[in-house]
């Protein structure tokens, strides 16, 4: 009888610390009313929130809910990135004080694959009609020793966020990784310069070789793998010290709506775990984590944060209770290979403010790619650059989240392509993108900018300085911007009273605007020489509209 | 050992309730001769309870998205 009870009771703790269990606690939250604090008006930036239609795809508004699209780029340049990581791993390139950044802005280095970021690249992102961001910032920089957190780093991102609030765009601050850290090791085939990410005493690999197995590819390397696994696990309670250093930027930027939310873990791969297990059981439940301890919400179960916490553990809650900022999950790097959902879309937290975020990367990382296919004959995926889009939706509704592509991009010569394609699903599929990268360095760079000149490349000019609407209150709206032409439409419906669609015209496009049904629209020009058409609804359908002129670029190449 | 894989790994589930419930009826059947009703039986537990779970997913997500 006592092996019996024994038995049973196994199967009843297994059960609970795997599917049974995070299916149960998936329930509870989906039955538990999204809680997020929608009282506090900002003086600044309106605060961003994500919204919860009855039926349709949660989306991301501002305080007087209406629909926000945010467009932006990605600066690499707070990464440690380097052609001197192997000797030096975890050296910053560019100096964090900053005052290093005040007025001037350092020469950019040979060893840095990245230029510096100064105030006149984010003014460059607002006159191209970004309003957003993507900011990546690396652990072992923040917390290079254990419990340490380094200040000087934290300002140095501060006084970027700084300069965006003075623009009217919005930051994501990036938790970034590559390839797990720059302290993986040396070895066979191993380029350190573009591995990034956790400090050397949060790099467990176990002893296990560092080498490269796939030529060009870092992560294909036993002590990448060894390392994600352990963070997994919470090897020596290196993920909860992850969960502290989140917490810590959580408590120090609480009050700032121009941080429009924190973007957890950049691109997570399983270690040796495979999917759907991998996000279900491990990731997924971390980021519950990352959210409790932040807001305090505190889903799932009391555990003990020192040891391997099962999927139903909760995190204790940290006393920030920063209920305001959108919390940006990436999926699981098989996702960005298969443009296919790699887990059951459980809902993860009952915080409101969750954001489901892909990186898309059709043809380019995904299996016709990896088999070497070319973009002309590829025979993945099936459905096209859109099946991501499509099943990215139906997950983020299934887990109570806004959809946004945290990160795209390509080579220059596929721009007419990939880079074209993919805004236009965005536009589809009505999501916010972060192009990476902004500038870049040496050849075979993604850089918006091209890496010998320096010169802003003119085809992607053409295609990423969209005219958008940037904010309305219609989330059902649908708008079309043809790039060749620079001629827009935009339709939508509102009733009398209701907030404003804004419409944003960047420089490039000349074409007059105009609004046709029950609207009253204005259109301001702004010193940079953008237009933000104003359009008040008066009860019915409406339309805005940008007449085909050619587009006037100050880009070369 | 299928019936604790099937917790986590729904797709072992089908046989983990086919193996338990086989070992099960041998058993039974063995007056006495075959033993291990009680492993047999917690596999044949953890089988259903990974294909319930394993369906009750698959039906969220269908539902759900």
């Amino acid at each position: 009888v006592i092996a019996r009870v024994l038995l049973i009771a196994l199967v009843v703790v297994v059960a609970v610390a795997t599917y049974p269990g995070t299916l149960i606690e998936s329930a509870i939250v989906k039955l538990s009313s999204p809680r997020a604090d929608r009282s506090q008006v900002s003086p600044g930036l309106l605060w961003l929130h994500v919204e919860h239609p009855g039926q349709g795809v949660p989306y991301i508004a501002d305080e007087q809910g209406r629909s926000v699209l945010l467009h932006g780029a990605i600066p690499a340049s707070l990464l440690e990135f380097g052609a001197s990581a192997a000797a030096q791993p975890g050296a910053p390139i560019y100096p964090l004080d900053p005052a290093a950044y005040d007025g001037k802005c350092p020469d950019a280095v040979s060893a840095g694959r990245y230029p510096p970021l100064c105030q006149a690249d984010l003014v460059q992102m607002a006159a191209m009609g970004f309003n957003s961001v993507r900011l990546p910032l690396v652990w072992s920089l923040l917390e290079p020793q254990r419990g340490r957190f380094n200040q000087v780093y934290v300002d140095r991102i501060a006084q970027v966020v700084d300069w965006a609030r003075a623009l009217g765009l919005y930051v994501i601050i990036d938790m970034h990784q590559n390839a797990y850290s720059a302290f993986v090791g040396a070895g066979p085939g191993v380029d350190l310069t573009y591995n990034s990410g956790a400090p050397a005493w949060a790099t467990i690999t176990d002893g296990l070789p560092s080498r490269e197995l796939v030529q060009g590819k870092r992560e294909a390397n036993p002590a990448v793998v060894e390392a994600f696994n352990n963070f997994w696990y919470n090897r020596d309670g290196i993920q909860a010290e992850y969960i502290q250093a989140i917490a810590y930027l959580a408590r120090r930027f609480l009050d700032d709506s121009a941080v429009a939310g924190f973007s957890v873990f950049n691109e997570p791969q399983p270690g040796w775990n495979l999917p759907p297990g991998f996000e279900d059981l491990l990731l997924f439940p971390f980021y519950r984590r990352v959210i409790d301890a932040i807001t305090g919400v505190g889903d799932g179960l009391p555990c003990w944060t020192a040891f391997f916490m099962p999927a139903p553990c909760c995190y204790p809650d940290q006393g920030i209770h920063d209920l305001h900022h959108l919390v940006f999950l990436d999926t699981g790097l098989a996702r960005e290979i298969t443009d296919f959902p790699t887990h059951l879309g459980l809902p993860l937290s009952s915080y409101a403010n969750v954001v489901l975020s892909i990186h898309a990367y059709t043809h380019i990382y995904t299996f016709d790619a990896l088999a070497g296919q070319t973009l002309e004959n590829a025979t993945y995926p099936w459905g096209g650059y859109d099946q991501s889009y499509s099943l990215a939706e139906r997950e983020a509704k299934a887990m109570n989240a806004a959809l946004f592509v945290a990160e795209f991009g390509d080579s220059p010569s596929q721009d007419s392509l990939i880079l074209a394609n993919q805004l236009l699903e965005q536009e589809r599929h009505q999501t916010g993108f972060a192009f990476w990268t902004w500038k870049e360095k040496g050849s075979g760079g993604w850089g918006m900018f091209d890496s010998q000149t320096g010169c802003l490349r003119v085809a992607r000019e053409r295609l990423l300085a969209r005219v958008y609407p940037v904010a309305s209150g219609d989330a059902n709206l649908t708008y079309h911007y043809d790039s060749d032409t620079g001629a827009f439409t935009l339709s939508a419906r509102g009733s009398a009273g209701q907030p404003a669609t804004f419409v944003l015209i960047p420089p490039e496009v000349k074409g007059s605007s105009a609004a046709l049904g029950a609207v009253t629209a204005t259109t301001e020009t702004r010193p940079d020489g953008s237009r933000m058409v104003t359009a008040a609804p008066s009860g019915g359908d409406f339309s805005i509209t940008v007449a085909l002129a050619p587009l006037v670029l100050a880009g070369c190449g | 050992v299928l019936g604790l894989l099937s917790l986590p790994f729904g797709v072992f589930a089908p046989f983990a309730i086919w193996a338990g419930t086989r070992s099960l009826g041998r058993i039974r059947a063995s007056d006495g001769e075959l033993r291990g009703a009680s492993r047999a039986l917690a596999g044949l537990l953890g089988g259903v309870i990974g294909l319930s779970t394993f369906l009750a997913g698959i039906a969220y997500w269908l539902l759900a998205s």
